[in-house]
C-alpha cells in the first residue's frame, strides 16, 4: 500500500464541498461536488475552467485551507482531514496566490522568504540555508535585501514561490498567480514554475490563459464544481466546441491549426505551440505552394479594418513635446516619458502597448490633464487643457479614462448611483443623469434589475462593466482604457472586448486602449503605438508594427502568435508577404 | 511614483548601527528618564557632550537630525516662552501686566530647551540607526517576557510596515480615478468635504478588508500558528560590543544622577 501512496502525490476521492452561507435563504450550492482524480509525483498539471467554475476551491483543499464537506483528500499520504498531520500537508504542498501584493509579509524580501520556516520551527541556521537556496532557485538572490513594493509583479511572485521553496515543498499550487502579471511576468514565473518541475517538485497550476495550460503535461477542466474534462492537452484542445460551451477557448495557435485543416491543410491534430506548427510539414508544404497570388496578399495586407476613408477626420486630441519627470529635482527624479508627440483623430481606434514601467500610464494621465507636463503641451481640439483650469472638470468628462481594475473605485451603495456619480459631479440636470445613466449601463450590456443591487454583490466581470458605465455615463468623446481585460477569463475577455468595438462602432466614440496583449490590439485597433522606456519606439498600422517583429521581441513584447509563424514562413518563402497578423488573412494566403 | 521611505532609517554601517535593538532601545529610555532629573546646566552639558559623541559613531549627517527638530520646534517654543515670561523670581529685569522676565525665567526656559533638544536628538539616533524591521524585533524580545502579547504586536508592526506604501500607492490611484469622473477635493464645508472624500474612503476600505482577508489566508497556507514555537531567521545575539555599549550607558547614567543627587 505504502508503495502506491508514494507514487501519488494528490488523491481526491469523492470529494464534496459546499460554502456555508449565513443566509438561510440562500439555498446551499455545491461549489465542489463528486470530484475524484489522482496526481503523480512529477506532474505538472493544470487546472482550467471559468470564474465560479469551482478550481480554486478546489485547489485549496490540496492544502487543507479547505476541509471536504464529504469525501477526503490526501496529500502524500496524508489525509487533509487529519489535524495532527495539519503542518505536514501545508509544508508538503505549497500554495501561492494571485495577488502578488496580499501575500507577501514581511518588509524585506529575505525575511518574507524565511516566515515559513519560522512558523514551523526550523532551527535558525538552516533556516539561512533554505532562504539563501530558494531565493536562488527563482533567481533573486539580488534582490534578497529588497522592500517587496520596489519589485514588478513578476518578481514578487518569484518571491511568494521562493517563500513556498523555503518549506522544501513536494508540491506547489499557484492560484492564478500569472493572472495580475504582464506577458513578461507571466514568463518569468512560468519558467520558475516549469524549471522546479524538472527538478522533480508537481505542479498544480490554476490559470485563465490556455496558453499556459498547453504547458502542462495534463489538464483538468472544471466546470459547475465537476471535473468536466481531463487528459493530457492534446486530447482536451482537441475538443474545442466542447470547451468553447465551458466558457473557454483552445490556445490561438490550436485554434489557427484548426481552422487550417478545415480549409484543406491536413496540419497535426496535436498543434498547440507555434514551434509546433512551423514544424509541421504540412504547413509547409501549403506556404511552398503559395504562388503568385501573394502580389494580391500584397494589397490585402494595406486593408485595414475600419481604415480612415480620403478624407481624414479632424484631430480631436494631440500631445505636443510631451515630457513628465517625477520628484523633479530630487535625488530619484525619473523622467517618465520623453518628447512624446501623438495626434488622435475622430473615430480611431489605437491601442497603445508596452510593458510595465514603459510609460503609457503616465502618457494616458496627461490626456485628461490628471498629470501636467513637465514640459510640451496636450490640446484637446486645439486647446491647450491647462490653459483654463475652472475647464478641467469638464474636460475630464469629454476624455473618459478607464484605470486598470476600475472595479476597485466601485463606492456607492447601488450600482445606479454609481454610475450616475459622474454626470452629477459634472453639474447636469437630473434628467440628463437620469438618461446617461441608463444609456451608459445598456451600453455596457447591464439592465435595470441589477440598477439597485449592490455593486459589491456582483460577479468580477459585471463589476467591471458597470466600472466602465461610470465613465460612459459622462458621454464622453475620447474614451481611454487602461487594460480592461486584466484579470478577466476568457468568457469575460471576449466580451468586454466586443462592447468596446461596438462602441466604437455604434457611437464613432475615439478609443484608445492601452493593453499589454498584441492580441487584442491587433483584433481591435487600426493604429498601434508601441511604447518603450517613456519613448515611442515604433507607430503604425497593425501590418507595419507586426512585421517588425525582432524589435517588439528585444522590447520584450508578445507578438501575436498568427504573426510570428506568418513571419517565419515568410523568411523562407518570398511568396508571402511580410506584415500578416490576422488569422483570416492568413489563412486566405496559406490556402 | 514616488518612493515611500517609512520611519526616518539612515542606512549605514557605523557601530551604532550594528549594535542589538535591545540594548540601542533601553539605552534610549534610560537616557531619556536620567535627562528627566537633571536640573542644572553642568548635567545637561555633560549629557550634550556624551551625545554629540553618540552621532559621531553614528555617521548620521547631522541635517538629518535637526530635521527632526523641525517638528517639535513650535512645542520647544511655546514652552520656552512660557518658561521664559511665568517663573517668579526676585531679579526682575522687564515686567508688562503679569508677564515678566527674570533671571531665573531666562535659567529655565534654556534648561527646558536644551532639555527638549537633547531628548528629541536621542531619540532621533534610535530610529536614524535601527531599520524598523530591528527596531520591532527589539520590541517583540523586550516585551516577551511581560504580559503583552510581543508576538502579535510585532506582526501587526510588520504588517503595517508592509502595508502602507501599497494603500498609498492605491489611495493615489482611487483618487485619480474619481479625479476622473469629476470629483472635487478642494471646495465646500467640513461636512461636504467629509463627504466628497467617500467616494476614496470606501473604495479603499473594501480594498484593505479584501487584502487583509487574502493576506491571512497567504499566512494560514505558510503555516502561521502565532508566535507559538516559532524560530527566527535571524535571532538577536549579544556580542561583546553590546555588552559594552549597555556598561557605558550604566556608567553615564550613574554620573549624571550622581551628580544630581549629591
Amino acid at each position: 500500500m505504502c508503495g502506491i501512496i508514494a507514487v501519488m502525490m494528490i488523491k481526491i476521492e469523492g470529494l464534496y464541498y459546499a460554502y456555508n452561507t449565513v443566509n438561510e435563504n440562500i439555498p446551499i450550492t455545491a461549489a465542489l461536488s463528486d470530484v475524484s482524480f489522482f496526481v503523480e509525483k512529477g506532474a505538472f498539471v493544470a487546472i482550467v475552467g471559468h470564474n465560479g467554475s469551482g478550481k480554486s476551491t478546489l485547489a485549496r483543499h490540496i492544502n487543507a485551507l479547505l476541509l471536504p464537506s464529504q469525501g477526503e483528500v490526501w496529500v502524500n499520504g496524508n489525509s487533509t482531514g487529519d489535524a495532527s498531520k495539519l503542518w505536514e500537508v501545508r509544508k508538503t504542498a505549497g500554495m501561492i496566490f494571485q495577488n502578488p501584493d496580499n501575500q507577501i509579509v514581511a518588509t524585506l524580501v529575505e525575511e518574507d522568504v524565511a516566515f515559513g520556516p519560522e512558523n514551523v520551527g526550523t532551527p535558525s541556521h538552516k533556516i539561512r540555508k533554505q532562504v539563501d537556496g530558494a531565493l536562488a532557485a527563482v533567481h533573486m538572490q539580488a534582490y534578497a535585501k529588497a522592500a517587496p513594493h520596489h519589485l514588478s509583479g513578476g518578481q514578487k511572485q518569484r518571491v511568494a514561490i521562493a517563500g513556498v521553496l523555503a518549506m522544501r515543498p513536494e508540491i506547489i499550487i499557484a492560484d492564478e498567480s500569472t493572472a495580475m502579471l504582464d506577458p513578461q511576468g507571466r514568463r518569468e514565473v512560468m519558467q520558475v514554475l516549469r524549471r522546479l518541475n524538472d527538478e522533480g517538485v508537481t505542479v498544480v497550476l490554476i490559470t485563465h490563459f490556455m496558453e499556459e495550460a498547453a504547458q502542462a503535461q495534463r489538464i483538468i477542466v472544471m466546470n459547475k464544481g465537476h471535473v468536466a474534462m481531463d487528459g493530457a492537452p492534446q486530447q482536451v484542445f482537441a475538443q474545442g466546441d466542447v470547451l468553447e460551451k465551458l466558457g473557454l477557448a483552445m490556445p490561438r495557435v490550436a485554434a489557427f491549426a484548426q481552422k487550417l485543416r478545415a480549409r484543406g491543410v491536413p496540419v497535426g491534430q496535436d498543434v498547440l505551440t507555434a514551434g509546433a506548427l512551423l514544424a509541421d510539414a504540412a504547413l509547409q508544404k501549403a506556404a511552398a505552394a503559395v504562388g503568385r497570388v501573394s502580389k494580391e496578399g500584397n494589397v490585402l495586407s494595406g486593408r485595414i479594418p475600419g481604415a480612415p476613408s480620403s478624407q481624414p477626420a479632424p484631430v480631436v486630441l494631440a500631445l505636443r513635446d510631451v515630457s513628465h519627470v517625477y520628484n523633479a529635482g530630487a535625488a530619484y527624479e525619473k523622467c517618465a516619458i520623453r518628447n512624446i508627440n501623438l495626434q488622435f483623430r475622430v473615430g480611431e481606434m489605437t491601442a497603445i502597448i508596452g510593458h510595465t514601467g514603459s510609460g503609457k500610464s503616465t502618457l494616458v494621465q496627461h490626456m485628461n490633464a490628471l498629470l501636467k507636463p513637465t514640459s510640451g503641451s496636450v490640446l484637446f481640439k486645439g486647446e491647450d487643457i491647462h490653459g483654463d483650469k475652472k475647464r478641467l472638470r469638464a474636460l475630464r468628462r469629454r476624455i473618459g479614462l478607464v484605470f486598470q481594475y476600475p472595479e476597485h473605485q466601485l463606492f456607492a451603495q447601488t450600482v445606479y448611483e454609481d454610475v450616475a456619480y459622474g454626470p452629477t459631479r459634472m453639474g447636469l440636470s437630473a434628467e440628463e443623469i437620469q438618461k446617461n445613466a441608463r444609456a451608459a449601463l445598456a451600453m455596457v450590456g447591464l439592465g435595470e434589475e441589477v440598477y439597485e443591487k449592490s455593486p459589491f454583490a456582483l460577479s468580477g466581470g459585471q463589476k467591471r462593466r458597470v466600472a466602465i458605465a461610470g465613465v460612459l455615463a459622462m458621454q464622453p468623446e475620447v474614451l481611454i482604457l487602461d487594460e480592461p481585460t486584466a484579470g478577466l477569463d476568457p468568457q469575460g475577455r471576449g466580451e468586454i472586448l466586443a462592447q468596446i468595438q461596438s462602441l466604437h462602432r455604434a457611437h464613432n466614440i475615439t478609443v484608445l486602449l492601452i493593453s499589454h496583449s498584441m492580441d487584442d490590439a491587433a483584433a481591435l485597433c487600426n493604429r498601434i503605438i508601441v511604447m518603450n522606456q517613456g519613448e515611442i519606439a515604433a507607430a503604425g498600422t497593425p501590418a507595419e508594427i507586426f512585421a517588425q517583429i525582432s524589435m517588439l521581441e528585444e522590447i520584450g513584447l508578445d507578438v501575436p502568435q498568427v504573426a510570428r509563424i506568418m513571419a517565419q514562413l515568410a523568411e523562407t518563402n518570398e511568396n508571402i508577404p511580410t506584415g500578416i497578423y490576422t488569422e483570416e488573412h492568413a489563412l486566405e494566403v496559406l490556402t | 511614483m514616488s518612493r515611500i521611505v517609512i520611519g526616518q532609517y539612515y542606512p549605514a554601517d557605523s557601530l551604532l548601527h550594528r549594535l542589538d535593538p535591545r540594548v540601542k532601545l533601553l539605552s534610549v529610555i534610560a537616557y531619556v528618564t536620567v535627562l528627566l532629573f537633571v536640573t542644572d546646566f553642568l548635567g545637561l552639558g555633560l549629557a550634550a557632550v556624551f551625545l554629540a559623541f553618540v552621532i559621531a559613531l553614528s555617521r548620521v549627517p547631522v541635517k538629518l537630525l535637526f530635521r527632526g527638530l523641525r517638528a517639535v520646534f513650535f512645542i520647544l517654543l511655546f514652552a520656552m516662552l512660557l518658561n521664559l515670561f511665568l517663573t517668579p523670581g526676585e531679579a526682575v529685569l522687564f515686567s508688562f501686566g503679569f508677564l515678566q522676565l527674570t533671571t531665573e525665567g531666562i535659567a529655565r526656559a534654556g534648561l527646558m530647551a536644551s532639555r527638549l533638544v537633547l531628548l528629541v536628538t536621542g531619540s532621533a539616533v534610535l530610529t536614524l540607526t535601527t531599520s524598523p524591521i530591528k527596531l520591532t524585533d527589539g520590541i517583540e524580545s523586550l516585551l516577551a517576557p511581560t504580559r503583552l502579547p510581543a508576538h502579535d504586536i510585532a506582526i501587526m508592526m510588520t504588517i503595517a510596515l508592509r502595508m502602507i506604501p501599497t494603500l498609498s500607492e492605491e489611495a493615489d490611484k482611487i483618487i485619480k480615478a474619481q479625479k476622473a469622473r469629476g470629483a472635487d477635493f478642494e471646495t465646500g464645508g467640513l461636512v461636504k468635504r467629509v463627504k466628497n472624500f467617500l467616494p476614496i474612503l470606501v473604495p479603499l476600505f473594501v480594498s484593505s478588508f479584501k487584502r487583509a482577508d487574502e493576506l491571512s489566508t497567504a499566512m494560514e497556507a505558510r503555516c502561521y500558528q502565532g508566535g507559538k514555537n516559532r524560530t527566527k531567521m535571524q535571532p538577536l545575539r549579544l556580542t561583546k560590543k553590546d555588552i559594552f555599549a549597555g556598561c557605558i550607558m550604566v556608567i553615564f547614567c550613574a554620573i549624571l544622577l550622581f551628580l544630581r543627587f549629591y
